[in-house]
């Protein structure tokens, strides 16, 4: 009965969770902040939405070049980085998704006000396939970049992102490319963001330049940080509970936002480190009960 | 162990705000209603889930659906398609509406007709204009004026009525403002009108003095700047200031009390096109009108109207034809000169958009007064029927 | 070409307004201050109320509104700033626009959704010839912002407080080590930059006649770019910043083949400028 309902903002927390996993690897790895990440979502939608209005692709046959082509305009747009960090580089991302939108807005190539419209849903061996089938195939594509982000977080690039964030000049010092790994952090995370956009365009059916304001941006930081910046498992969790949250103040209609707003900033101050993140709330929570376990399972 | 017990209480609590089912449903008709509360388009979700709450009261007042009352049951959209389409489902799915009526803007309107369309469950948008909402198949309607015919109009008007050979243009960069001023342009040219200044503006512009310069430099005989009523405001006071001295014309969008109230003197000598006649004696726009004031302690507007309007329709049908989506549709598509609505009667659905009469309107004295009205055929159908030249 | 400038200087004004109070707090605490906007809207909002409600006079109205703002301002920076100092940079970016978020709500719902006119009437000089166009409202910006910026230039260089002010923003522990109340310090900023930016919100709602909740958004982003323009911290680097991108938006808009919004301008200009000067036009 509620099943589509649920479906639906499930398939859509799992876009966010994607895109927030390739924030996190910019964002949590390397201490990029970007506050301009609707951006880059941005790109993945409209690339998709281009190849399949205009050059009449296929939902398969377009991800992949969608796909390169976002990893590309990524790190074309990273570039900025190379030359500015910090606040400036916050300000710049900031600067990108105003004239990304702007972009759309007023070029007529990219549907301009109109939107681009008829963005279909994929079909699989020529079958359309339904509510159920979609969310399916978004939550593999998550699986698949939980996996490629675990298996990312394992190796020595993850690290030399991570010295990249803490100190510049100690990572330079240390022998790391930094300006590579700046460059490696934006392609990662444009992949998947733009993987997000492509999910997203799809779901929606179209996309209009309005839709990737900087108020997601704000949302997108916001997911990440109220998770646990720099973790896996807390780019998922802040996704789907801030992407879910006002769904269960619908009781209070009127006063959603307000309580969202407040809540956001009383538990970032609160909880700097994310709720799942090091040594955040649930983090403690979670280590204090398997500690308990184990020790429950010696004594018996 | 208790944290645990604690977790799944709360887990518990969760899942029933998700599950939270009306036992009693089954006494009354549901209409579903998305609208923006939250986000910049608050006003114009407010103005128009207040018009469609009186219209339940009218019905209700008066019989309701086949002796079952009618009940709205109203969604925040926050102007988010995702949220949008999400928010559709559980119209459908969970509160099992009859109808589902979007309140908002275009974006979210096409978002959700695509999943009413796929559902099988008839739709309308009120005021959104966009061209795709209908095309999204046979389940979705418009209750308010396609753009083409709206902005047709607007060029009937300023070319033949008005005689104005030099017009500028200012424009809103969304679909409302852009698919206005593309019909406007076409009519206006054909009319041998020439078109000497064109420029965008994105919504939520407030200066506007460095255009309306360029705009007097160029000597217009009239300005169309199809948008919303705040930007509108905006651009008709600064017009005035930087001595602009041409006609003014503008559309529905301006049709609300705020307009005057923010362009003050100003805004008197604008021209609009709108479908809500404020002069006219017809006694459901007077019930409208007056009802709202008395409800939210501020004039109605023609956003408000389209939302009024939608839910009298639908409940009109629901009427005649039960609460079964084909024969909905069905019967949506014969509707002739149905005259229970706020704003002109509507004359028929072409394309699954409302047909109505179009009026010019004139602000006078601070006041929205009625100026003239086109019936002809050509201009007010969206594909004029044929023999109607 | 003379109007069109005229114009541009005025709505520099305000930009300049804002950034000065953004620059402020970042000069001082290395924070970007978002809910910024959230005081140029209540100042507009408390001054409306005034208007409305207590007095006829707008310059009664200007003084609720700006002192309204100010102690709202250091309310602020005692609850969501000062706990969020020591956290990494982005919690009080993110903190920021939570309250952001929740103030253009609360506004909402105490005010409405709807924009009000802000309707004063009041007594100024003003420049009426054919050529040449000032309003009352835009003398009035304009003198506000020269009077505030030359009280502020006269307090930073030429007082006590000034002077501890600047040894703040040079090393914090050093002044405070050196028995300056820090404390204190901080929240007189945080006072004159939020009677600043509510002072702004008056005047622009004066200007446009038209409060509503969510007016501060736009005129932030502007603000963000004043300052990385100006170079951060600086406070005469903010002002001049405000009115030449105003100039450079209002006359680069008006050529038809830059189509694109004053927003994406604005941003792109200061992009620029960061590739070529990473610390701003006027940064140290």
């Amino acid at each position: 009965m509620t099943f589509g309902y649920i479906l639906s903002i499930a398939t859509f927390a799992s876009i966010y969770a994607i895109l927030i996993l390739g924030l996190n690897i910019l964002t949590g790895y390397t201490k990029q902040v970007s506050l301009g990440h609707a951006a880059f979502f941005a790109i993945g939608a409209y690339t998709q939405a281009l190849l399949i209005t205009k050059a009449g692709l296929t939902f398969w046959s377009a991800l992949p070049l969608t796909i390169l082509l976002s990893m590309i305009i990524g790190v074309v747009m990273g570039l900025p980085s190379l030359r500015v960090s910090d606040d400036f580089l916050v300000l710049t991302t900031i600067g990108l998704n105003f004239i990304v939108m702007g972009i759309t807005e007023y070029f007529d190539f990219f549907g301009g006000a109109m939107g681009i419209i008829g963005i279909t849903m994929p079909t699989i061996g020529g079958k359309s396939i339904g509510t159920t089938g979609y969310f399916l195939i978004t939550l593999s594509f998550l699986l698949l970049t939980i996996c490629i982000c675990y298996l990312f977080s394992k190796t020595w690039g993850r690290l030399a992102m991570e010295a990249t964030g803490e100190d510049e000049d100690a990572a330079q010092s240390l022998g790391i490319n930094t300006s590579i790994y700046k460059m490696y952090a934006f392609a990662l995370s444009s992949t998947f963001t733009g993987l997000a956009g492509v999910l997203w365009a799809h779901s929606i059916g179209s996309v209009f330049p309005r839709n990737f304001s900087f108020e997601m941006s704000v949302l997108f930081l916001s997911m990440l940080v109220f998770g646990g910046l720099g973790t896996i498992r807390g780019a998922v969790f802040g996704a789907f509970v801030l992407y879910i949250l006002p769904e269960f103040f619908r009781f209070i209609e009127n006063y959603r936002m307000l309580v969202y707003g407040g809540m956001l900033a009383m538990i970032v101050i609160l909880q700097p480190n994310g709720i799942l993140g090091r040594g955040g709330l649930l983090d403690r929570c979670i280590l204090r009960l398997v500690k308990k376990k184990a020790e429950t399972q010696e004594i018996s | 162990m208790r944290r645990f017990l604690c977790i799944v209480m709360v887990l518990m609590f969760v899942l029933c705000g998700l599950l939270s089912v009306d036992a009693m449903a089954q006494e009354t008709v549901k209409i579903g209603f998305i609208t923006p509360l939250t986000g910049f388009a608050a006003a114009d979700g407010y103005s128009s889930l207040e018009s469609a709450k009186l219209a339940v009261d009218y019905v209700n007042e008066h019989g309701g659906i086949n002796g079952k009352k009618l009940e709205l049951i109203s969604y925040d959209d926050g102007c988010q398609p995702d949220q949008a389409s999400a928010l559709t489902r559980k119209l459908i799915e969970n509160d099992k509406v009859a109808v589902v009526i979007s309140g908002s803007y275009s974006s979210p309107s096409r978002a959700a007709a695509v999943i009413c369309q796929q559902a099988k469950v008839p739709f309308t948008s009120t005021y959104a204009v966009h061209p795709s909402i209908v095309e999204a198949g046979e389940y979705c309607h418009r209750i308010g004026m396609a753009a083409p015919i709206q902005g047709r109009v607007g060029g009937y008007f300023a070319a033949r009525e008005l005689g104005a050979k030099r017009i500028a243009l200012l424009i809103m960069n969304n679909d409302f403002g852009v698919s206005l001023a593309e019909a406007f342009k076409e009519t206006a040219l054909k009319l041998g009108a020439e078109i000497v200044y064109e420029k965008k503006y994105p919504l939520g512009e407030t200066e506007f003095r460095s255009y309306l310069n360029a705009i007097k430099a160029a000597d217009p005989d009239l300005l169309y700047a199809p948008g919303y009523y705040n930007e509108a405001a905006n651009i008709v006071s600064q017009a005035r200031e930087v001595g602009l001295r041409c006609w003014l014309m503008g559309d529905e969008g301006y049709d609300s009390p705020k307009f005057i109230e923010l362009a003050k003197t100003a805004a008197n000598g604008v021209f609009i096109t709108t479908d809500l006649n404020r002069d006219s004696d017809r006694p459901m726009t007077r019930y409208f009108l007056e009802k709202y004031k008395e409800r939210t302690n501020i004039d109605a507007d023609m956003v408000g109207a389209s939302g009024f309007d939608a839910v009298m329709l639908v409940s009109h049908i629901l009427n005649k034809v039960g609460t079964k989506a084909d024969d909905i549709i069905r019967y949506w598509d014969t509707i002739e000169n149905f005259e229970d609505c706020a704003t002109g009667p509507i004359i028929t659905f072409q394309e699954r958009s409302a047909i109505r009469p179009m009026d010019i309107q004139i602000v006078l004295n601070n006041q929205f007064r009625y100026f003239y009205r086109y019936y002809e055929p050509e201009i007010i159908y969206l594909n004029p029927p044929s023999g109607g030249k | 070409m003379l109007q069109v400038l005229l114009d541009a200087i005025v709505l520099g004004c305000s930009y300049a307004l804002m950034a000065v109070g953004l620059n402020m707090v970042y000069g001082l605490l290395r924070i970007i201050h978002v809910a910024h906007a959230a005081l140029y809207t209540l100042g507009a909002y408390v001054g409306l109320y005034c208007l409305l409600n207590l007095s006829q006079s707008l310059w009664i109205s200007l003084f609720v509104g700006a002192l309204f703002s100010a102690i709202v301002g250091v309310l602020m920076y005692r609850i969501i700033y000062s706990p969020a100092l020591t956290a990494p940079r982005y919690v009080p970016l993110i903190a920021g626009a939570g309250v952001f978020i929740a103030s253009q709500e609360l506004f909402r719902l105490l005010a409405g959704p709807y924009p009000y006119s802000f309707d004063a009437h009041f007594q100024f000089l003003s420049i009426m010839t054919p050529n040449l166009r000032v309003t009352e409202t835009q003398m009035l910006m304009i003198t506000f912002m020269v009077v505030a910026f030359l009280c502020l230039f006269i307090l930073i260089n030429k007082t006590n407080l000034g002077l501890m002010w600047r040894a703040c923003t040079q090393d914090m522990e050093l002044a405070a080590s050196s028995g300056i109340n820090i404390n204190l310090i901080i929240a007189i900023n945080f006072m004159i930059g939020s009677a600043l930016a509510g002072s702004a919100g008056i005047l622009m709602a004066l200007y446009r006649n038209s409060v509503f909740p969510t007016m501060g958004a736009m005129v932030s982003y502007k603000a963000f770019v004043v300052i990385v323009l100006g170079g951060f911290g600086s406070i005469p680097g903010a002002a001049i910043a405000g009115i030449i991108l105003a100039i450079a938006e209002s006359f680069l808009g008006m050529v038809p083949i830059f189509n694109l919004p004053r927003e994406a301008i604005a941003f792109l200009v200061m992009i620029l400028v960061l590739m070529f000067k990473p610390k701003g036009l006027f940064g140290r």
